[in-house]
Protein backbone atom coordinates (compact mmCIF):
# COMPACT_ATOMS: atom_id res chain seq x y z
CA UNK A 1 0.00 0.00 0.00
CA UNK A 2 2.68 2.44 0.96
CA UNK A 3 4.62 1.44 -2.14
CA UNK A 4 1.59 2.19 -4.26
CA UNK A 5 1.24 5.50 -2.45
CA UNK A 6 4.85 6.31 -3.06
CA UNK A 7 4.48 5.35 -6.72
CA UNK A 8 1.53 7.70 -7.13
CA UNK A 9 3.18 10.47 -5.14
CA UNK A 10 6.19 10.34 -7.41
CA UNK A 11 4.12 10.58 -10.59
CA UNK A 12 1.49 13.00 -9.34
CA UNK A 13 3.47 15.13 -6.91
CA UNK A 14 0.56 16.83 -5.20
CA UNK A 15 0.24 16.56 -1.47
CA UNK A 16 -2.98 16.04 0.45
CA UNK A 17 -2.14 19.17 2.42
CA UNK A 18 -1.82 21.20 -0.75
CA UNK A 19 -5.17 19.93 -2.00
CA UNK A 20 -6.78 20.73 1.31
CA UNK A 21 -5.36 24.23 1.24
CA UNK A 22 -6.60 24.71 -2.31
CA UNK A 23 -10.16 23.66 -1.54
CA UNK A 24 -10.48 24.72 2.05
CA UNK A 25 -11.92 28.15 1.85
CA UNK A 26 -13.62 28.98 5.14
CA UNK A 27 -17.28 29.55 4.34
CA UNK A 28 -19.47 31.93 6.36
CA UNK A 29 -22.23 30.25 8.32
CA UNK A 30 -25.12 31.71 6.35
CA UNK A 31 -24.24 29.44 3.43
CA UNK A 32 -25.75 26.60 5.46
CA UNK A 33 -29.11 28.03 4.42
CA UNK A 34 -30.15 26.79 0.99
CA UNK A 35 -31.25 30.25 -0.06
CA UNK A 36 -27.64 31.44 0.14
CA UNK A 37 -26.09 28.43 -1.51
CA UNK A 38 -28.29 28.80 -4.59
CA UNK A 39 -25.35 29.50 -6.90
CA UNK A 40 -24.36 25.84 -6.77
CA UNK A 41 -27.76 24.74 -8.08
CA UNK A 42 -27.41 26.01 -11.67
CA UNK A 43 -23.85 24.61 -11.70
CA UNK A 44 -25.16 21.18 -10.74
CA UNK A 45 -28.03 21.36 -13.22
CA UNK A 46 -25.60 22.41 -15.93
CA UNK A 47 -23.76 19.11 -15.46
CA UNK A 48 -27.09 17.29 -15.77
CA UNK A 49 -27.70 19.18 -19.04
CA UNK A 50 -24.30 18.21 -20.43
CA UNK A 51 -24.82 14.52 -19.65
CA UNK A 52 -28.43 14.27 -20.88
CA UNK A 53 -27.67 16.56 -23.83
CA UNK A 54 -24.85 14.31 -25.04
CA UNK A 55 -27.19 11.34 -24.78
CA UNK A 56 -29.89 13.10 -26.82
CA UNK A 57 -27.31 14.09 -29.46
CA UNK A 58 -26.83 10.41 -30.28
CA UNK A 59 -30.28 10.43 -31.93
CA UNK A 60 -31.07 14.05 -32.71
CA UNK A 61 -30.85 15.18 -36.36
CA UNK A 62 -30.61 18.88 -37.11
CA UNK A 63 -31.97 19.00 -40.66
CA UNK A 64 -35.43 20.58 -40.91
CA UNK A 65 -36.84 17.59 -42.77
CA UNK A 66 -35.68 15.14 -40.08
CA UNK A 67 -35.56 17.12 -36.83
CA UNK A 68 -39.13 16.73 -35.60
CA UNK A 69 -39.20 13.04 -36.50
CA UNK A 70 -35.93 12.39 -34.66
CA UNK A 71 -37.33 14.02 -31.51
CA UNK A 72 -40.49 11.96 -31.89
CA UNK A 73 -38.31 8.85 -32.16
CA UNK A 74 -36.48 9.77 -28.96
CA UNK A 75 -39.75 10.48 -27.14
CA UNK A 76 -41.79 7.51 -28.31
CA UNK A 77 -39.53 4.75 -29.63
CA UNK A 78 -36.07 4.90 -28.10
CA UNK A 79 -35.81 2.99 -24.84
CA UNK A 80 -35.91 5.50 -21.93
CA UNK A 81 -35.82 8.27 -24.52
CA UNK A 82 -38.80 9.99 -22.88
CA UNK A 83 -36.94 9.94 -19.56
CA UNK A 84 -33.69 11.40 -20.90
CA UNK A 85 -35.54 14.07 -22.89
CA UNK A 86 -37.76 14.97 -19.94
CA UNK A 87 -34.77 15.23 -17.62
CA UNK A 88 -33.13 17.61 -20.10
CA UNK A 89 -36.25 19.70 -20.34
CA UNK A 90 -36.95 19.91 -16.63
CA UNK A 91 -33.32 20.55 -15.70
CA UNK A 92 -33.35 23.43 -18.20
CA UNK A 93 -36.43 24.88 -16.54
CA UNK A 94 -34.99 24.50 -13.05
CA UNK A 95 -31.62 25.85 -14.16
CA UNK A 96 -33.14 29.04 -15.47
CA UNK A 97 -35.33 29.38 -12.39
CA UNK A 98 -32.38 28.86 -10.06
CA UNK A 99 -30.15 31.32 -11.93
CA UNK A 100 -32.88 33.92 -11.51
CA UNK A 101 -33.32 33.08 -7.80
CA UNK A 102 -29.55 33.14 -7.27
CA UNK A 103 -29.36 36.52 -8.93
CA UNK A 104 -32.20 37.80 -6.75
CA UNK A 105 -30.43 36.70 -3.59
CA UNK A 106 -27.21 38.37 -4.76
CA UNK A 107 -29.22 41.48 -5.57
CA UNK A 108 -31.21 41.76 -2.36
CA UNK A 109 -28.19 41.09 -0.16
CA UNK A 110 -26.23 43.70 -2.21
CA UNK A 111 -23.45 41.14 -2.64
CA UNK A 112 -22.51 42.80 -5.95
CA UNK A 113 -21.10 45.85 -4.21
CA UNK A 114 -17.41 46.79 -4.16
CA UNK A 115 -15.17 44.85 -4.80
CA UNK A 116 -17.46 42.28 -6.47
CA UNK A 117 -18.85 44.40 -9.32
CA UNK A 118 -17.07 42.44 -12.03
CA UNK A 119 -18.45 39.15 -10.81
CA UNK A 120 -21.95 40.60 -11.13
CA UNK A 121 -21.16 41.43 -14.75
CA UNK A 122 -19.87 37.88 -15.33
CA UNK A 123 -23.09 36.65 -13.70
CA UNK A 124 -25.15 38.73 -16.14
CA UNK A 125 -23.24 37.13 -19.02
CA UNK A 126 -24.11 33.74 -17.52
CA UNK A 127 -27.78 34.75 -17.34
CA UNK A 128 -27.79 35.82 -20.99
CA UNK A 129 -26.04 32.62 -22.11
CA UNK A 130 -28.45 30.50 -20.08
CA UNK A 131 -31.50 32.20 -21.62
CA UNK A 132 -30.03 31.89 -25.12
CA UNK A 133 -29.34 28.21 -24.54
CA UNK A 134 -32.94 27.74 -23.46
CA UNK A 135 -34.19 29.54 -26.55
CA UNK A 136 -32.01 27.65 -29.06
CA UNK A 137 -32.82 24.35 -27.36
CA UNK A 138 -36.55 24.91 -27.69
CA UNK A 139 -36.08 25.67 -31.40
CA UNK A 140 -34.45 22.29 -31.98
CA UNK A 141 -37.69 20.34 -31.44
CA UNK A 142 -39.00 21.99 -34.63
CA UNK A 143 -42.60 21.95 -33.57
CA UNK A 144 -44.94 24.79 -34.52
CA UNK A 145 -44.10 26.93 -31.52
CA UNK A 146 -40.36 26.35 -32.00
CA UNK A 147 -40.58 27.58 -35.56
CA UNK A 148 -42.75 30.61 -34.94
CA UNK A 149 -40.89 31.50 -31.76
CA UNK A 150 -37.63 31.56 -33.70
CA UNK A 151 -39.19 33.61 -36.49
CA UNK A 152 -40.51 36.17 -34.03
CA UNK A 153 -37.20 36.30 -32.14
CA UNK A 154 -35.17 36.83 -35.32
CA UNK A 155 -37.43 39.66 -36.37
CA UNK A 156 -37.11 41.24 -32.94
CA UNK A 157 -33.38 41.17 -33.50
CA UNK A 158 -33.99 42.85 -36.86
CA UNK A 159 -35.59 45.78 -35.05
CA UNK A 160 -32.54 46.44 -32.89
CA UNK A 161 -30.86 49.62 -34.15
CA UNK A 162 -27.52 49.37 -36.02
CA UNK A 163 -26.52 45.74 -35.38
CA UNK A 164 -30.00 44.21 -35.56
CA UNK A 165 -30.19 43.13 -39.18
CA UNK A 166 -26.67 41.70 -39.00
CA UNK A 167 -27.77 39.74 -35.93
CA UNK A 168 -30.84 38.41 -37.70
CA UNK A 169 -28.81 37.28 -40.72
CA UNK A 170 -26.28 35.58 -38.48
CA UNK A 171 -29.02 33.84 -36.50
CA UNK A 172 -31.15 32.64 -39.41
CA UNK A 173 -28.45 32.30 -42.09
CA UNK A 174 -30.70 34.31 -44.40
CA UNK A 175 -33.62 36.76 -44.46
CA UNK A 176 -36.08 34.17 -43.28
CA UNK A 177 -36.05 30.78 -41.60
CA UNK A 178 -34.48 28.42 -44.15
CA UNK A 179 -32.89 24.98 -44.33
CA UNK A 180 -29.57 26.32 -43.03
CA UNK A 181 -31.16 27.81 -39.90
CA UNK A 182 -31.67 24.77 -37.72
CA UNK A 183 -28.02 23.56 -37.86
CA UNK A 184 -27.03 26.99 -36.57
CA UNK A 185 -29.33 26.70 -33.58
CA UNK A 186 -27.97 23.23 -32.94
CA UNK A 187 -24.29 24.16 -32.92
CA UNK A 188 -25.03 27.22 -30.78
CA UNK A 189 -27.07 25.15 -28.35
CA UNK A 190 -24.80 22.11 -28.10
CA UNK A 191 -21.31 23.56 -28.52
CA UNK A 192 -20.84 27.32 -28.58
CA UNK A 193 -23.05 28.34 -25.65
CA UNK A 194 -22.14 25.47 -23.29
CA UNK A 195 -18.42 26.11 -23.83
CA UNK A 196 -18.96 29.80 -23.16
CA UNK A 197 -20.91 28.95 -20.00
CA UNK A 198 -18.11 26.69 -18.75
CA UNK A 199 -15.50 29.41 -19.29
CA UNK A 200 -17.68 32.04 -17.62
CA UNK A 201 -18.39 29.74 -14.66
CA UNK A 202 -14.66 29.16 -14.24
CA UNK A 203 -14.03 32.91 -14.05
CA UNK A 204 -17.10 33.38 -11.81
CA UNK A 205 -15.90 30.79 -9.32
CA UNK A 206 -12.30 32.04 -9.44
CA UNK A 207 -13.58 35.48 -8.49
CA UNK A 208 -15.57 33.99 -5.62
CA UNK A 209 -12.43 32.25 -4.35
CA UNK A 210 -10.42 35.44 -4.64
CA UNK A 211 -12.91 37.65 -2.78
CA UNK A 212 -14.66 35.05 -0.64
CA UNK A 213 -18.43 35.28 -0.46
CA UNK A 214 -19.94 38.37 1.13
CA UNK A 215 -20.08 38.15 4.93
CA UNK A 216 -23.56 38.55 6.28
CA UNK A 217 -24.53 38.50 9.93
CA UNK A 218 -27.82 37.55 11.45
CA UNK A 219 -29.31 38.29 14.83
CA UNK A 220 -29.98 34.67 15.68
CA UNK A 221 -26.30 33.77 15.45
CA UNK A 222 -24.67 33.54 18.85
CA UNK A 223 -21.36 35.40 19.02
CA UNK A 224 -19.44 32.57 20.69
CA UNK A 225 -20.05 30.02 17.94
CA UNK A 226 -17.44 30.03 15.18
CA UNK A 227 -18.83 32.09 12.31
CA UNK A 228 -17.18 30.06 9.55
CA UNK A 229 -17.11 26.41 8.59
CA UNK A 230 -14.92 24.50 6.16
CA UNK A 231 -15.63 24.22 2.49
CA UNK A 232 -14.28 20.68 2.55
CA UNK A 233 -16.00 18.52 3.56
CA UNK A 234 -18.82 20.52 5.17
CA UNK A 235 -19.95 22.74 2.33
CA UNK A 236 -19.33 20.03 -0.22
CA UNK A 237 -21.74 17.83 1.73
CA UNK A 238 -24.36 20.59 1.64
CA UNK A 239 -23.97 20.82 -2.12
CA UNK A 240 -24.10 17.02 -2.51
CA UNK A 241 -27.32 16.95 -0.52
CA UNK A 242 -28.81 19.63 -2.73
CA UNK A 243 -27.66 17.61 -5.76
CA UNK A 244 -29.41 14.47 -4.53
CA UNK A 245 -32.63 16.30 -3.75
CA UNK A 246 -32.52 17.88 -7.21
CA UNK A 247 -32.02 14.51 -8.88
CA UNK A 248 -35.06 13.08 -7.09
CA UNK A 249 -37.09 16.16 -7.96
CA UNK A 250 -36.03 15.96 -11.62
CA UNK A 251 -36.87 12.28 -11.85
CA UNK A 252 -40.27 12.85 -10.30
CA UNK A 253 -41.05 15.76 -12.62
CA UNK A 254 -39.84 13.83 -15.67
CA UNK A 255 -42.07 10.89 -14.76
CA UNK A 256 -45.19 12.79 -13.78
CA UNK A 257 -44.98 15.54 -16.41
CA UNK A 258 -42.90 14.13 -19.27
CA UNK A 259 -41.94 16.22 -22.29
CA UNK A 260 -44.46 15.90 -25.13
CA UNK A 261 -44.54 16.61 -28.88
CA UNK A 262 -46.43 19.51 -30.41
CA UNK A 263 -47.45 19.55 -34.09
CA UNK A 264 -44.61 19.72 -36.59
CA UNK A 265 -43.47 23.15 -37.80
CA UNK A 266 -45.56 24.51 -40.65
CA UNK A 267 -44.23 27.72 -42.20
CA UNK A 268 -47.56 28.34 -43.95
CA UNK A 269 -49.74 28.50 -40.84
CA UNK A 270 -49.18 30.44 -37.67
CA UNK A 271 -50.95 28.62 -34.82
CA UNK A 272 -53.93 30.43 -33.31
CA UNK A 273 -52.31 30.58 -29.89
CA UNK A 274 -48.62 31.28 -29.88
CA UNK A 275 -46.47 31.47 -26.77
CA UNK A 276 -42.75 31.28 -26.13
CA UNK A 277 -41.23 29.33 -23.22
CA UNK A 278 -42.29 30.62 -19.80
CA UNK A 279 -39.05 32.51 -19.18
CA UNK A 280 -39.77 34.77 -22.13
CA UNK A 281 -43.38 35.52 -21.07
CA UNK A 282 -42.22 38.82 -19.57
CA UNK A 283 -40.71 40.10 -22.79
CA UNK A 284 -43.57 38.67 -24.85
CA UNK A 285 -46.12 40.60 -22.81
CA UNK A 286 -43.91 43.68 -23.00
CA UNK A 287 -43.93 43.37 -26.82
CA UNK A 288 -47.71 43.38 -26.92
CA UNK A 289 -47.90 46.51 -24.80
CA UNK A 290 -45.77 48.76 -26.97
CA UNK A 291 -44.82 49.32 -30.56
CA UNK A 292 -41.83 47.27 -31.63
CA UNK A 293 -39.19 49.99 -31.49
CA UNK A 294 -40.31 51.15 -28.05
CA UNK A 295 -40.35 47.56 -26.77
CA UNK A 296 -36.92 46.73 -28.19
CA UNK A 297 -35.20 49.91 -27.08
CA UNK A 298 -36.68 49.75 -23.57
CA UNK A 299 -35.69 46.08 -23.24
CA UNK A 300 -32.15 46.89 -24.36
CA UNK A 301 -32.04 49.72 -21.86
CA UNK A 302 -33.22 47.49 -19.00
CA UNK A 303 -30.65 44.79 -19.80
CA UNK A 304 -27.87 47.37 -20.05
CA UNK A 305 -28.92 48.81 -16.71
CA UNK A 306 -28.81 45.32 -15.18
CA UNK A 307 -25.26 44.83 -16.46
CA UNK A 308 -23.98 48.05 -14.89
CA UNK A 309 -26.22 47.85 -11.83
CA UNK A 310 -23.34 47.93 -9.27
CA UNK A 311 -22.40 51.38 -10.52
CA UNK A 312 -25.98 52.62 -10.83
CA UNK A 313 -26.44 51.43 -7.25
CA UNK A 314 -23.53 53.64 -6.09
CA UNK A 315 -25.06 56.60 -7.83
CA UNK A 316 -28.44 55.88 -6.28
CA UNK A 317 -26.96 55.73 -2.80
CA UNK A 318 -25.24 59.06 -3.34
CA UNK A 319 -28.40 60.67 -4.68
CA UNK A 320 -30.88 59.29 -2.14
CA UNK A 321 -28.49 58.98 0.82
CA UNK A 322 -30.20 55.68 1.48
CA UNK A 323 -28.17 52.45 1.56
CA UNK A 324 -31.27 50.44 0.73
CA UNK A 325 -32.51 52.34 -2.31
CA UNK A 326 -31.75 49.34 -4.51
CA UNK A 327 -34.06 47.18 -2.42
CA UNK A 328 -37.06 49.30 -3.40
CA UNK A 329 -36.09 49.18 -7.07
CA UNK A 330 -35.71 45.42 -6.70
CA UNK A 331 -39.14 44.99 -5.16
CA UNK A 332 -40.79 46.95 -7.98
CA UNK A 333 -38.83 44.97 -10.59
CA UNK A 334 -39.76 41.65 -8.98
CA UNK A 335 -43.46 42.52 -8.94
CA UNK A 336 -43.26 43.63 -12.57
CA UNK A 337 -41.49 40.41 -13.53
CA UNK A 338 -44.02 38.21 -11.76
CA UNK A 339 -46.99 40.33 -12.83
CA UNK A 340 -46.17 40.32 -16.54
CA UNK A 341 -45.31 36.61 -16.49
CA UNK A 342 -48.59 35.67 -14.83
CA UNK A 343 -50.55 37.98 -17.12
CA UNK A 344 -49.08 36.31 -20.20
CA UNK A 345 -49.66 32.88 -18.68
CA UNK A 346 -53.37 33.32 -18.03
CA UNK A 347 -54.58 34.95 -21.27
CA UNK A 348 -54.67 33.27 -24.68
CA UNK A 349 -53.84 36.35 -26.71
CA UNK B 1 6.35 23.30 -6.19
CA UNK B 2 10.12 23.05 -6.59
CA UNK B 3 12.21 25.63 -8.36
CA UNK B 4 13.97 23.94 -11.28
CA UNK B 5 17.64 23.73 -10.46
CA UNK B 6 19.86 26.01 -12.44
CA UNK B 7 22.19 23.41 -13.87
CA UNK B 8 19.43 21.81 -15.92
CA UNK B 9 17.71 24.93 -17.18
CA UNK B 10 20.79 27.16 -17.35
CA UNK B 11 21.27 30.39 -15.43
CA UNK B 12 19.06 33.29 -16.31
CA UNK B 13 21.18 36.23 -17.41
CA UNK B 14 19.77 39.66 -17.80
CA UNK B 15 22.12 40.80 -20.53
CA UNK B 16 20.44 44.12 -21.16
CA UNK B 17 21.09 45.47 -17.70
CA UNK B 18 24.77 44.68 -17.77
CA UNK B 19 25.69 46.68 -20.88
CA UNK B 20 27.36 49.93 -19.90
CA UNK B 21 28.28 51.18 -23.38
CA UNK B 22 25.07 52.60 -24.83
CA UNK B 23 24.16 49.54 -26.87
CA UNK B 24 21.51 49.12 -24.24
CA UNK B 25 19.17 51.65 -25.77
CA UNK B 26 19.78 50.34 -29.31
CA UNK B 27 19.10 46.86 -28.10
CA UNK B 28 16.08 48.05 -26.18
CA UNK B 29 14.77 49.64 -29.35
CA UNK B 30 15.34 46.49 -31.38
CA UNK B 31 13.62 44.35 -28.81
CA UNK B 32 10.75 46.78 -28.71
CA UNK B 33 10.47 46.82 -32.50
CA UNK B 34 10.59 43.03 -32.61
CA UNK B 35 7.85 42.85 -30.02
CA UNK B 36 5.64 45.29 -31.89
CA UNK B 37 6.22 43.47 -35.18
CA UNK B 38 5.40 40.17 -33.57
CA UNK B 39 2.21 41.49 -32.00
CA UNK B 40 1.25 43.17 -35.26
CA UNK B 41 1.83 40.00 -37.25
CA UNK B 42 -0.19 37.91 -34.82
CA UNK B 43 -3.03 40.42 -34.78
CA UNK B 44 -3.08 40.67 -38.56
CA UNK B 45 -2.93 36.89 -38.98
CA UNK B 46 -5.57 35.94 -36.45
CA UNK B 47 -7.60 39.00 -37.36
CA UNK B 48 -7.75 37.75 -40.93
CA UNK B 49 -8.93 34.37 -39.69
CA UNK B 50 -11.68 35.98 -37.60
CA UNK B 51 -12.79 38.14 -40.52
CA UNK B 52 -12.93 35.11 -42.81
CA UNK B 53 -14.89 33.21 -40.17
CA UNK B 54 -17.46 35.99 -39.81
CA UNK B 55 -17.85 36.22 -43.58
CA UNK B 56 -18.19 32.44 -43.74
CA UNK B 57 -20.97 32.53 -41.17
CA UNK B 58 -22.76 35.48 -42.75
CA UNK B 59 -25.26 34.07 -45.27
CA UNK B 60 -24.12 34.18 -48.89
CA UNK B 61 -26.32 35.63 -51.63
CA UNK B 62 -29.22 33.35 -52.44
CA UNK B 63 -31.85 33.39 -55.15
CA UNK B 64 -33.08 37.02 -55.12
CA UNK B 65 -36.52 36.32 -56.58
CA UNK B 66 -38.43 36.39 -59.87
CA UNK B 67 -41.61 37.53 -61.64
CA UNK B 68 -44.37 34.94 -61.43
CA UNK B 69 -47.56 34.61 -63.45
CA UNK B 70 -50.72 35.16 -61.37
CA UNK B 71 -53.66 35.16 -63.80
CA UNK B 72 -54.99 36.86 -66.88
CA UNK B 73 -56.62 40.25 -66.36
CA UNK B 74 -60.06 38.83 -67.19
CA UNK B 75 -59.77 36.23 -64.43
CA UNK B 76 -59.96 38.94 -61.82
CA UNK B 77 -62.97 41.28 -62.01
CA UNK B 78 -63.12 44.58 -60.09
CA UNK B 79 -63.97 43.90 -56.44
CA UNK B 80 -62.69 40.31 -56.60
CA UNK B 81 -59.69 38.86 -54.83
CA UNK B 82 -57.82 35.59 -55.08
CA UNK B 83 -55.21 33.76 -52.99
CA UNK B 84 -51.82 33.09 -54.52
CA UNK B 85 -49.06 30.84 -53.18
CA UNK B 86 -45.51 31.35 -54.39
CA UNK B 87 -43.27 28.37 -55.17
CA UNK B 88 -41.47 29.03 -51.88
CA UNK B 89 -44.77 28.86 -50.02
CA UNK B 90 -45.40 32.54 -49.30
CA UNK B 91 -49.13 33.24 -49.33
CA UNK B 92 -50.48 36.40 -50.94
CA UNK B 93 -53.86 37.90 -51.60
CA UNK B 94 -54.24 39.56 -55.00
CA UNK B 95 -57.23 41.88 -55.47
CA UNK B 96 -58.57 44.10 -58.26
CA UNK B 97 -59.83 47.49 -57.12
CA UNK B 98 -60.59 49.27 -60.41
CA UNK B 99 -61.89 48.58 -63.89
CA UNK B 100 -59.10 50.36 -65.75
CA UNK B 101 -55.93 48.27 -65.47
CA UNK B 102 -53.81 51.32 -66.25
CA UNK B 103 -55.06 53.14 -63.17
CA UNK B 104 -52.73 53.27 -60.15
CA UNK B 105 -53.56 50.57 -57.64
CA UNK B 106 -55.99 48.85 -59.99
CA UNK B 107 -54.48 45.64 -58.66
CA UNK B 108 -52.89 45.05 -55.27
CA UNK B 109 -51.04 42.02 -53.93
CA UNK B 110 -50.76 41.80 -50.15
CA UNK B 111 -48.38 39.58 -48.27
CA UNK B 112 -49.77 37.41 -45.51
CA UNK B 113 -46.62 37.99 -43.47
CA UNK B 114 -47.30 40.32 -40.55
CA UNK B 115 -44.99 43.37 -40.74
CA UNK B 116 -44.62 43.33 -36.95
CA UNK B 117 -42.64 40.16 -36.38
CA UNK B 118 -43.33 37.89 -39.29
CA UNK B 119 -46.19 35.62 -38.24
CA UNK B 120 -48.83 34.63 -40.82
CA UNK B 121 -52.01 36.68 -40.82
CA UNK B 122 -55.32 35.13 -41.83
CA UNK B 123 -58.54 36.64 -43.16
CA UNK B 124 -61.37 36.76 -40.64
CA UNK B 125 -64.47 36.97 -42.82
CA UNK B 126 -66.83 37.85 -39.96
CA UNK B 127 -64.67 40.77 -38.82
CA UNK B 128 -63.60 41.71 -42.35
CA UNK B 129 -60.01 41.97 -41.28
CA UNK B 130 -56.68 40.17 -41.43
CA UNK B 131 -55.75 38.96 -37.95
CA UNK B 132 -52.29 38.10 -36.62
CA UNK B 133 -52.39 35.73 -33.62
CA UNK B 134 -48.85 36.49 -32.42
CA UNK B 135 -49.47 39.85 -30.78
CA UNK B 136 -53.08 40.56 -31.75
CA UNK B 137 -52.33 42.67 -34.82
CA UNK B 138 -55.16 43.43 -37.29
CA UNK B 139 -55.39 44.95 -40.79
CA UNK B 140 -58.24 46.05 -43.03
CA UNK B 141 -58.84 44.65 -46.50
CA UNK B 142 -56.34 47.10 -47.99
CA UNK B 143 -53.66 45.94 -45.56
CA UNK B 144 -53.75 49.07 -43.40
CA UNK B 145 -53.15 48.41 -39.70
CA UNK B 146 -56.20 48.79 -37.47
CA UNK B 147 -55.11 47.21 -34.15
CA UNK B 148 -52.21 45.91 -32.08
CA UNK B 149 -48.49 46.61 -32.45
CA UNK B 150 -48.73 47.12 -36.24
CA UNK B 151 -51.23 49.92 -35.59
CA UNK B 152 -48.98 51.44 -32.93
CA UNK B 153 -46.04 51.42 -35.33
CA UNK B 154 -48.07 52.28 -38.44
CA UNK B 155 -46.98 49.17 -40.37
CA UNK B 156 -49.16 47.95 -43.23
CA UNK B 157 -49.12 44.50 -44.79
CA UNK B 158 -46.35 44.41 -47.39
CA UNK B 159 -47.48 44.97 -50.95
CA UNK B 160 -45.83 42.85 -53.57
CA UNK B 161 -44.87 44.59 -56.81
CA UNK B 162 -47.23 43.79 -59.69
CA UNK B 163 -46.68 44.19 -63.40
CA UNK B 164 -49.03 43.86 -66.35
CA UNK B 165 -47.60 42.26 -69.44
CA UNK B 166 -50.18 42.44 -72.19
CA UNK B 167 -53.11 40.55 -70.72
CA UNK B 168 -51.11 38.86 -67.97
CA UNK B 169 -50.79 39.87 -64.34
CA UNK B 170 -47.30 39.16 -62.92
CA UNK B 171 -46.09 39.42 -59.32
CA UNK B 172 -42.53 39.75 -58.02
CA UNK B 173 -41.80 37.07 -55.41
CA UNK B 174 -38.67 36.75 -53.30
CA UNK B 175 -36.38 33.69 -53.39
CA UNK B 176 -36.78 30.24 -51.90
CA UNK B 177 -37.72 29.61 -48.29
CA UNK B 178 -37.91 26.60 -46.07
CA UNK B 179 -41.37 25.34 -47.02
CA UNK B 180 -40.13 23.57 -50.16
CA UNK B 181 -37.75 21.49 -48.08
CA UNK B 182 -40.37 20.68 -45.51
CA UNK B 183 -43.32 20.06 -47.78
CA UNK B 184 -41.47 17.11 -49.33
CA UNK B 185 -41.67 15.30 -46.03
CA UNK B 186 -44.73 16.95 -44.52
CA UNK B 187 -47.21 14.34 -45.64
C1 LIG C 1 -24.87 29.48 -14.74
C2 LIG C 1 -25.20 30.32 -13.84
C3 LIG C 1 -24.51 30.59 -12.52
C4 LIG C 1 -23.75 29.76 -11.72
C5 LIG C 1 -23.40 28.32 -11.99
C6 LIG C 1 -23.34 30.51 -10.57
C7 LIG C 1 -22.57 30.01 -9.52
C8 LIG C 1 -22.27 30.71 -8.36
C9 LIG C 1 -21.79 30.15 -7.13
C10 LIG C 1 -21.50 28.69 -6.84
C11 LIG C 1 -21.65 31.18 -6.23
C12 LIG C 1 -21.23 31.04 -4.75
C13 LIG C 1 -22.22 31.67 -3.78
C14 LIG C 1 -23.61 31.11 -3.79
O1 LIG C 1 -23.77 29.88 -3.89
O2 LIG C 1 -24.57 31.88 -3.66
C15 LIG C 1 -21.98 32.39 -6.93
C16 LIG C 1 -21.89 33.68 -6.39
C17 LIG C 1 -22.16 34.88 -7.09
N1 LIG C 1 -22.91 34.99 -8.25
FE1 LIG C 1 -23.36 33.39 -9.47
N2 LIG C 1 -23.84 31.79 -10.69
C18 LIG C 1 -24.55 31.88 -11.86
C19 LIG C 1 -25.22 33.00 -12.33
C20 LIG C 1 -25.13 34.29 -11.77
C21 LIG C 1 -25.91 35.43 -12.18
C22 LIG C 1 -26.99 35.41 -13.24
C23 LIG C 1 -25.49 36.50 -11.41
C24 LIG C 1 -25.97 37.93 -11.40
C25 LIG C 1 -26.06 38.70 -12.45
C26 LIG C 1 -24.45 36.02 -10.53
C27 LIG C 1 -23.73 36.81 -9.64
C28 LIG C 1 -23.00 36.32 -8.59
C29 LIG C 1 -22.25 37.12 -7.62
C30 LIG C 1 -22.07 38.65 -7.64
C31 LIG C 1 -21.73 36.21 -6.67
C32 LIG C 1 -20.94 36.54 -5.41
C33 LIG C 1 -21.94 36.53 -4.26
C34 LIG C 1 -21.33 36.71 -2.91
O3 LIG C 1 -20.17 37.13 -2.83
O4 LIG C 1 -22.06 36.44 -1.91
N3 LIG C 1 -24.29 34.68 -10.75
N4 LIG C 1 -22.38 32.09 -8.21
S1 LIG D 1 -46.19 39.34 -35.49
FE1 LIG D 1 -48.14 40.04 -36.03
S2 LIG D 1 -48.70 41.25 -34.34
FE2 LIG D 1 -46.68 40.61 -33.84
Amino acid sequence: MSRLNAWIQERIPVHGDQLRELTNEPVPNHLKRWWFALGGTPAYLFVVQVVTGILLAFYYQSSPSAAWESVRYITEDARYGWYIRSLHKWAATLMIASVILHQMRVYFTAAYRRPRELNWVIGMCLLMCTLLTGFTGYSLVFEQLSYWGATVAANISDAVPVIGSFGKQMLLAGDTYNERTLPRFYILHAAVLPTTIILLMAVHITFIRLHGVTELHFEDESPDEPDHFNFFPDHLLTELTIGLVLMILLSALATVLPATMGPRANPLVTPEVIKPEWFFYVSFRWLKLFSLSVAVISTGFIIAAMFVWPWIDRLLIRLTRNEDASVYVGIVATFLLIGLTVWEAVVTH
Amino acid sequence: MQEPSGDIRGERTDAVESRPDGSESRRGFLEHAAGVTMAGGLTAGYGMLVSHAVRFLYPSETDPGSWQFVCTLDDLQPGDSMPFTTPAGAKLVVARQAEDPAQDDAFIALSSVCPHLGCKVHWEANNERFFCPCHNGAFDAQGNPIAGPPKAAGQSLTRFPLRIEGNLLMVWVPGTGISEVISETNA
